[in-house]
């Protein structure tokens, strides 16, 4: 018995001691909710002494009832503070410690729920702020500006003595591109590293997503390389955080995407060392990694700003080629447009419909019309339907893609009529299968012209027959002398009458082919042409000749043919004499002239003409022969192969050009061919009959 | 043939002179000389020639006129009418293709031989 008086003795010390001694507070309450006990801690948590709690409700000092019956018996309650603070207390209860009696278990967590709350806040303050920096970051698309912000933020938020980006470039080396440093220590933006100093090994770690949080450099664990070191002796730094930054890289070949080490971000604590929280690795993990996304968005948008750079660049160039060629287009048409209005000539360009598209200046000084008032006008409204059906087929044929050129008296506005020359040019499109989309009116005044001409055709008119009077005076007059019938003159005096007469018919001569020239080249002669036997024509040429013939002991021979061609007979005599008389003047004595004919085809000939058969006629002698470098020019006035000819022979200088001119009336061509010192051929040619019925 | 008549009607003295003198040589023949239309026309009715040598360029009274005014007149009509001509005249033939003439001698021509020509467009015969 006194054994178990003993044990139950120790008991309640030991119990005794545990609820004085406990830093739990303990709370014996009764069946009506009083406190029975309370220990010290209690007492504490309370604010008021054991004594003064006793017999109080428990109610006084927690707000609600204490739900006993659900068994709940830990729970955190908020306890009103004897002082009036509040207290959180997590609490347990052991319900019939003894009968009607239940203990309250009681635990001050104010302290812990404030620690709590206030790790929650920081939470939420740090990730307002990692969304503030992410936000700055994105807001720009410049890469260095991304840069600057991200180290400047990190600077901030981490109050790091230098932020640093350390851009890795392709052969290993690299260099500090964005800094945030405290005024205290000197910046080394720009600077750059050789490979040794972050080699390969370190690199590809890096590449793997290591983070580096170096709590003091000169620690061992860290196991930073020697050279590293001293740079960071260099610039006093003692803690270093470095987080890597990776980009993003689209494979060529695979489809999936490739990271690649782009950089570093680094921190630096100089003042002191370091211990580096997670909060601030995952920060600076977080911004290393939103900078990777900027240098992916960064490269899209410097290879589209590339794009649009280029593209701007081309669009600019072809901006300027344009304006370079509408300019010279402008200055063109400008030119052309004071050329075609200073011009004394009328020009217009008329569209296929027959609409006036452009007129110049002209138009309103020669005949009143106001080129703005006749744009777009058709021609039989701007000159009347009766001029208009003059030029009605003139128009028909430029329309047609054919040239044409025609004269025409038109009134002007002071109300004379001048005579004009006027040229129709189409205007064909190359590209669209040479349509005529209209043409180009030339026309000039040729009033003056046609004056002079009439003035000159008068002159020569009124010298001719002043010059024929005398003539034909000294002529006869000499003619009548040597005769002899009125007088015998000596020998001297005959030779001297012989020179006159010979003299005065060359000058007969020359005044007849002067005015034969004028005559024939002012289109005043019409050739009257009509069928003719060639046999005929050669042998009346022929027969006129024969008598020059024998003086110059020359035989003459006219072959013998059966064609018949269109010509103006008196004139192709006139041709072919000249002709025979030249050749005999210059064929040696005892020699042959031979006149021959023959019919030939356009197919075999160079000869561009629009007849298809004709005649070739030839007068070939063997006389000296001219000069290959001659052949084209003895044609022209007054060219003979050598100029003491015309007097040795007693030629005009006109015969050959006279010739060309009948025969060019005629249609035909007229040509030489010689041999120096054999001798010469003229040919020409005249269409046949047949050819001119045909046409 | 000696007692042919040929009545020139030309301005030119000289001209007058060389055909009168020419014809005369060659041929034998009178030359009577007017030196205007008008007084050809006069001579023409009054002794009226077996030809008319006509100058076509003469003041006053050109040889057309005078060519006409010879047509017109019953006395004077009959007679063939010789034209004396420039060349470029002769040469713009058009203009006499509506008058009566019987041929054109152009100037110069040479008096000497002017009497066969004359005999050869009338088709006279020359001994």
């Amino acid at each position: 018995m006194m054994e178990r008086v003993g044990e139950f003795q120790v008991e309640k010390l030991l119990l005794q001691a545990i609820f004085e001694r406990s830093w739990e507070a303990m709370i014996i309450v009764d069946g009506q909710n009083h406190l029975v006990a309370v220990n010290p801690s209690a007492s504490q948590l309370f604010g008021s002494s054991t004594e003064a709690l006793i017999g109080k409700s428990i109610f006084d000092f927690f707000p609600y009832v204490l739900n006993w019956a659900e068994g709940q018996n830990i729970a955190e309650v908020t306890i009103q503070h004897q002082n009036g603070t509040t207290q959180t207390v997590e609490y347990s209860q052991v319900e019939e410690i003894l009968p009607n009696y239940t203990l309250l278990i009681l635990r001050d967590v104010t302290n812990l729920k404030r620690a709590v709350a206030e790790e929650l806040h920081l939470q939420h303050q740090r990730i307002e702020l990692f969304s503030e920096v992410t936000l700055k970051i994105r807001q720009s698309l410049q890469l260095k500006e991304i840069l600057q912000t991200a180290v400047t933020e990190v600077q901030r938020i981490l109050k790091a003595d230098r932020v640093l980006i350390y851009q890795v470039l392709e052969n290993g080396t690299g260099r500090l591109i964005s800094e945030a440093v405290l005024p205290d220590y000197s910046p080394i933006l720009g600077m750059e590293f050789p490979e040794e100093v972050f080699p390969e090994e370190y690199r590809e770690l890096y590449a793997g997503g290591r983070v580096q949080a170096i709590s003091d450099v000169h620690s061992q664990d860290p196991g930073l390389s020697e050279c590293l070191i001293e740079f960071m002796d260099v610039w006093m730094v003692k803690a270093k955080l470095v987080v890597p930054i990776l980009q993003n890289i689209k494979s060529k070949t695979a489809k999936h995407q490739a990271v690649r080490l782009w950089g570093l971000l680094i921190a630096h604590q100089c003042e002191t060392t370091r211990e580096w929280t997670d909060f601030e690795l995952e920060l600076m993990q977080q911004l290393a990694d939103q900078i990777g996304i900027a240098l992916s968005q960064g490269e899209l948008l410097e290879n589209l700003e590339e794009l649009v750079a280029e593209r701007t660049a081309n669009l600019q160039q072809e901006i300027n080629e344009r304006l370079e060629v509408e300019a010279a287009l402008r200055r063109s048409e400008e030119q052309l447009r004071l050329i075609a209005n200073g011009l004394p000539v009328l020009i217009a360009y008329v569209d296929k419909d027959r609409h006036y598209r452009f007129n110049n200046e002209a138009y309103q000084t020669w005949l009143g019309l106001s080129p703005n008032k006749i744009y777009g006008c058709h021609l039989q409204e701007v000159h009347g339907q009766e001029e208009y059906k003059k030029v009605e087929k003139y128009i028909e044929t430029v329309l047609s893609g054919k040239q044409v050129t025609y004269e025409n008296d038109t009134t002007f506005q002071d109300g004379c009529i001048h005579s004009v020359n006027i040229t129709y040019i189409p205007h064909i499109h190359e590209q669209e299968n040479g349509e005529v989309k209209g043409f180009f009116a030339l026309t000039s005044d040729i009033s003056d012209r046609k004056a002079i001409e009439r003035m000159k055709d008068e002159f020569i008119s009124v010298v001719s027959h002043e010059l024929r009077t005398p003539l034909t005076s000294i002529h006869s007059s000499l003619k009548i002398l040597a005769t002899g019938k009125l007088g015998n003159l000596s020998s001297k005096g005959q030779r001297m009458l012989n020179i006159a007469d010979e003299q005065t018919e060359r000058l007969v001569r020359l005044v007849n082919n002067v005015l034969d020239l004028q005559s024939i080249q002012s289109g005043k002669i019409t050739m009257n042409k009509k069928a003719c036997k060639a046999m005929e024509l050669m042998i009346e040429a022929t027969q006129a000749m024969q008598m020059m013939a024998q003086e110059h002991g020359v035989k003459l021979f006219a072959e013998s043919v059966n064609f018949v061609v269109w010509a103006d007979r008196d004139y192709i005599i006139q041709t072919l004499t000249n002709l025979l008389s030249n050749a005999i003047k210059f064929s040696p004595p005892k020699s042959c002239v031979w006149l021959s004919a023959t019919m030939e085809t356009l197919e075999n000939q160079n000869i561009k003409q629009q007849i298809n058969s004709y005649v070739t006629f030839a007068v070939k002698d063997w006389g000296q022969g001219i000069p290959q470098n001659q052949l084209e020019n003895i044609f022209e006035r007054f060219q003979q192969v050598d100029s003491s000819d015309s007097r040795k022979k007693g030629g005009t200088g006109l015969g050959l050009t006279i010739c060309r001119q009948i025969i060019k009336e005629h249609g035909g061509n007229i040509w030489v061919t010689s041999t120096c010192g054999v001798g010469s051929t003229f040919y020409f040619t005249l269409p046949t009959v047949i050819s001119i019925l045909e046409q | 043939m000696k007692d042919k008549c040929i009545l020139l009607i030309d301005d030119e003295e000289t001209i007058q002179e060389v055909v009168q003198v020419g014809i005369e040589i060659e041929a034998g023949w009178d030359v009577a000389i007017a030196s205007s239309g008008a007084e050809g026309i006069e001579v023409a009715q009054a002794q009226k020639p077996d030809a008319i040598l006509l100058d076509i360029m003469m003041p006053e009274m050109d040889g057309i006129s005078t060519l006409s005014q010879l047509k017109a007149n019953i006395k004077t009509q009959s007679i063939p009418v010789i034209l004396l001509t420039a060349k470029t005249q002769a040469a713009d033939k058009k203009q006499f293709q509506n008058v009566e003439i019987m041929g054109i001698i152009t100037k110069p021509f040479n008096s000497m031989t002017l009497a066969s020509r004359i005999a050869k467009i009338l088709q006279w015969e020359l001994e």
